[in-house]
Formats: structure tokens, C-alpha cells, sequence
């Protein structure tokens, strides 16, 4: 099978972008999406033309590299699949798509369908450590935790950080991606000791990074791979005001 | 403090939760003009009666209202600026509804349809017989007051279809379990009002 492809060129974030044409080679339909975009590169290479940068790594769907938005849907036709998890057959032969970067000012394009997340990074290292003993492995066990807040942090934990969140929000919010980080911290008793710190800064760094603010509309559900539920965002809102009737003002000693 | 993304949030949510309140305290009132004059000048005689005390309730629901619509502005214009070059090809994966991509242009069009409203009647001419009951009557007699406010209550019923539920969620205060649920009761209870406050004018103009 053949599809045509409509893909967004654009050189860094102040570069003017465009789309460009490909026709990808006779593929077999059991060719991942990704490996149908390497055989069209290695066509444009062969041919000492500029291939189509695009990012991936695992190609297993977790680690949240491959994301790229396809025919106007983040991460493509699957459900519950990053890129990298799609198949040619689920597409048609002769099918168009449009091939675009995650469009969020805090996500800078790089080049052409890659785009620079580090702003995720940032976010992680606002929330900081947390206080766990270190030295030989605890018992099993030895902290208790109820089952159920263990099964939803596990669920919270799946996220991998992709930013397809991001991508298919219209106001371009990181809160599904923040609240599955500060949940899944906030339902462990390993999170306990920095909970409030920890909300209060995720969420300053989110807004500083340029990110909008959720509508509850839940798109970004539809579009996680991991499908984090957004019922983790009211969690996230709940834990940043209570934080904030928590948080104790900073006491500045007198000196001597 | 910081004011920060959640913190503007839950402003709107609250704000916007305390009008949707009163505006069924008022479509519940509202009721009384079919009733007739005497029952509803009565009331509205009643609430007079309480003069300072309905002066703060009043300042208090404007100045709700202008921390909602100053709220809505920043969280708007903050996710314009998030993503200011949309997509090419855009589709949706069907979570977005006609009420949640309206929100701010239907919000625009309450706070129109609201000043008009207070002008209309709060600070019209009561004394052209029957008092306010009159005023009311006279005014949805004319073909195009009564087409604005349907239009106005088709925009206040798109504005709660989505924000009932979306202020909860925002809030965080319910069950997660309660979601599938809230979204249909939000809609659901959103447009009930609006269609009960446009049946006030249609009545009126066909059967008063
Ligand atoms: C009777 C009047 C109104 C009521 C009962 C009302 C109610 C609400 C509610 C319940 C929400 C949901 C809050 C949330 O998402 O957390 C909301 C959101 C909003 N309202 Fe209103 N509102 C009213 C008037 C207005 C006006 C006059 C404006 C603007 C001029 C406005 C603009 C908005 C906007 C932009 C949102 C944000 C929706 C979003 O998150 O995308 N509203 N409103
Ligand atoms: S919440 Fe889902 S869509 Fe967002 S970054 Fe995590 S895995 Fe990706
Ligand atoms: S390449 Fe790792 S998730 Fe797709």
C-alpha cells in the first residue's frame, strides 16, 4: 500500500513553516508508521534530498518520544497507542495525511515534527525529591498503603510524558500531564512529606513555561496513550488549594 | 499571592457557581408574572422592603460577576497565548462540545444580554401602569425583545451546558466516580434552566 504525505518543514522555532509532499514507497501493511516514514527517508537520502525529521526511541510506546499530530488527531487513529504504536493498516491504500508537530508555545518546534519538551523537564524538577530512607531495600509491605490509592497512583504513574496532552488541548494545557505527576506522589505515603511544596511549585513552573489553562473539555484523555483519566485534574486542583490553605507563611528569624 | 492558572480556575468556578445559583432562585421568581401582577409586583414590593440588606446582595452579585468575567478574560487570553498557530489539519476526538468552544464568545453575549436586562427592567420606567408586572408584559408584546432574549438564553444555555460540570470538575469536590454522571446532569439541568427562562417571554408574548 501507498499513502501520500502532507508534512509540516520548518527549521527551528522561528522558522517559517510549511507543508511539504511525499508519496512513501509500496509498503506492506504490516509495516509500523514509523518504519513507512524511515523507507521514505531512506528514499530522500538515496536521492541526497533532506529527509523528514521526526523523533522516536523505544518504538514500544513508553517512552513518550514519537509524538507527532496525524490528520489533525495526537499520536494518530489508535486508542490508548502512542505513534510509534500505529500500523499501516490502519490506514487506507491512497490515504492522505497530514503530518504536524505538537503546536504549544512551550513545546518549540525544532525541526519539522520535532519539538522540544523539555519544558516537562522543568516541571519534574520543580516538583523536587522526596524523603525516602535510603540504604537497604524496605521490607515489603513494611509502609502500608490501601489498595486503591495504590492501583490509581500506578495508573497516574503510567504517563510517559509525551505531551500528546498538550497537543490536542486547544488552549494548549500541560494539566493532565502535572496532574498525573503530582497524583501519583500525592496517593503514596513517599509522597507525603513534600505533598504541598510539591503541587504548589509543579504548578508555578507549568504556568511560567506558557502552558494554558484547562477547559474540562477532556480531549486530552481521549488522546493519551496511556490514558490517564482527567478525573486526575480535579485531584491536581483539589491538592493545589488545599496546599495553599495549608501552606504555612515563610517566618523570617530575627538575627541577633 | 501568585495568582496562577488553578488558582484563576477555581475564581471562575466558584463565581460562576454563586450566579448559576442565583439565576434559579430567579427563574423560580420569574414564574410569578404568569401568575399576575398582583403576586408579582408583590414580591418584587417584598424584595424592596429590604432595602441595605438587598443593596449588598446586589453589589455582591456584581462584583461576582466581574470576578468571573475578569477570571474567564485571563484564562482566555492565557490559552491564546499557549497556542497561538492552531493546527492545519484539526479534528477532535469528540470530547468537545458546542458549549465548551463557545464559553467565551457566549460569555461575551450574557454580559451584553445581562446590562441590557438590569436596564430593561431593574432601572425602567415602573410607573406606566401595573408597575414592574406592566413594564414586564409591555416589553415581551414586542417581537424583537422577545427573539433577543430567546437568543440570549440560547447562549446562556450553551455557557451552562458545559460550565455546571466543568466547575465541579475544576473544584475537584466530587468522586471521580461521579463524572460520566455530572457531565450529563450539568447539560442537562443547564439547558432546562435556559429553556425555563425563554418560556417567560414566549408565553408572555403569546398567551398574557
Ligand atoms: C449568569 C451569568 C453566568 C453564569 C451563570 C456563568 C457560569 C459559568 C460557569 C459555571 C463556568 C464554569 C467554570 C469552570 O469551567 O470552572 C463558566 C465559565 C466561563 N464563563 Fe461564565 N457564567 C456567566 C456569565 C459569564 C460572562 C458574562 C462571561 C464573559 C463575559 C463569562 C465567561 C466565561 C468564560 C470565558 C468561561 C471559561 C470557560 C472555560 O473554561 O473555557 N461567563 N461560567
Ligand atoms: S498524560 Fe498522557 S498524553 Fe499527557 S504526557 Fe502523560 S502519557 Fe502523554
Ligand atoms: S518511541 Fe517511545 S513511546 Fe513511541
Amino acid at each position: 500500500m501507498k499513502v501520500t504525505l502532507k508534512v509540516w518543514k520548518q527549521n527551528g522555532k522561528n522558522g517559517q513553516g510549511e507543508l511539504k509532499s511525499y508519496e512513501s514507497p509500496d509498503v506492506s501493511p504490516d509495516c509500523s508508521f514509523l518504519e513507512m516514514l524511515d523507507l521514505v527517508n531512506n528514499d530522500l537520502e538515496s536521492k541526497n534530498q533532506e529527509p523528514i525529521g521526526f523523533d522516536s526511541d523505544c518504538r514500544e510506546g513508553i517512552c513518550g518520544t514519537c509524538g507527532m499530530v496525524i490528520n489533525g488527531v495526537a499520536h494518530g487513529p489508535g486508542h490508548g497507542t502512542a505513534t510509534c504504536q500505529l500500523y499501516m493498516r490502519q490506514f487506507k491504500d491512497g490515504d492522505v495525511l497530514t503530518l504536524e508537530p505538537w503546536r504549544a508555545t512551550a513545546f518549540p518546534v525544532i525541526k519539522d515534527l520535532v519539538v522540544d519538551r523539555s519544558a516537562f523537564d522543568r516541571i519534574i524538577q520543580a516538583g523536587g525529591y522526596i524523603s525516602v530512607g535510603t540504604g537497604a531495600a524496605p521490607d515489603g509491605n513494611a509502609i502500608p498503603v490501601p489498595k486503591e490509592n495504590a492501583d490509581l497512583a500506578m495508573d497516574a504513574a503510567a504517563c510517559i510524558g509525551c505531551g500528546a496532552c498538550v497537543a490536542s488541548c486547544k488552549n494548549a494545557s500541560a494539566m493532565l500531564f502535572v496532574s498525573a505527576k503530582v497524583s501519583h506522589l500525592a496517593l503514596l505515603p513517599q509522597g507525603e512529606p513534600e505533598r504541598e511544596r510539591r503541587v504548589i511549585a509543579m504548578v508555578e513552573q507549568m504556568d511560567k513555561e506558557g502552558f494554558g489553562a484547562c477547559t474540562n473539555e477532556g480531549e486530552c484523555e481521549a488522546a493519551c496513550p496511556k490514558q490517564i483519566s482527567i478525573s486526575n485534574i480535579a485531584r491536581l486542583n483539589r491538592e493545589y488549594w488545599r496546599a495553599k490553605l495549608l501552606e504555612q507563611p515563610v517566618r523570617v528569624e530575627k538575627g541577633g | 499571592m501568585r495568582v496562577t492558572s488553578i488558582l484563576l480556575k477555581v475564581l471562575m468556578a466558584i463565581t460562576g457557581l454563586a450566579w448559576f445559583g442565583f439565576s434559579i432562585t430567579h427563574l423560580t421568581a420569574n414564574f410569578l408574572i404568569l401568575k399576575g401582577a398582583d403576586a408579582f409586583n408583590g414580591y418584587a414590593e417584598g424584595l424592596a422592603k429590604f432595602g441595605p440588606l438587598l443593596w449588598v446582595a446586589e453589589a455582591g452579585l456584581v462584583l461576582l460577576l466581574l470576578a468571573h468575567v475578569g477570571s474567564a478574560f485571563r484564562v482566555t487570553r492565557m490559552n491564546k497565548v499557549a497556542r497561538p498557530q492552531g493546527y492545519v489539519v484539526s479534528q477532535t476526538r469528540g470530547e468537545a462540545t458546542l458549549g465548551s468552544r463557545t464559553m467565551a464568545i457566549g460569555g461575551v453575549i450574557l454580559l451584553a444580554f445581562l446590562i441590557i436586562h438590569v436596564k430593561m427592567f431593574k432601572f425602567g420606567d415602573w410607573s406606566g401602569g401595573n408597575g414592574l408586572h406592566g413594564l414586564v408584559v409591555r416589553s415581551f408584546k414586542n417581537p424583537l425583545i422577545v427573539g433577543g432574549y430567546v437568543l440570549a438564553m440560547i447562549a446562556f444555555g450553551l455557557h451552562l451546558s458545559h460550565g455546571v460540570a466543568s466547575a465541579f470538575q475544576t473544584l475537584g469536590i466530587l468522586k471521580p466516580s461521579w463524572r460520566p454522571r455530572l457531565k450529563e446532569i450539568g447539560f442537562f439541568i443547564g439547558w432546562a434552566i435556559a429553556f425555563g427562562f425563554a418560556a417567560l417571554p414566549i408565553a408572555t408574548f403569546f398567551f398574557v
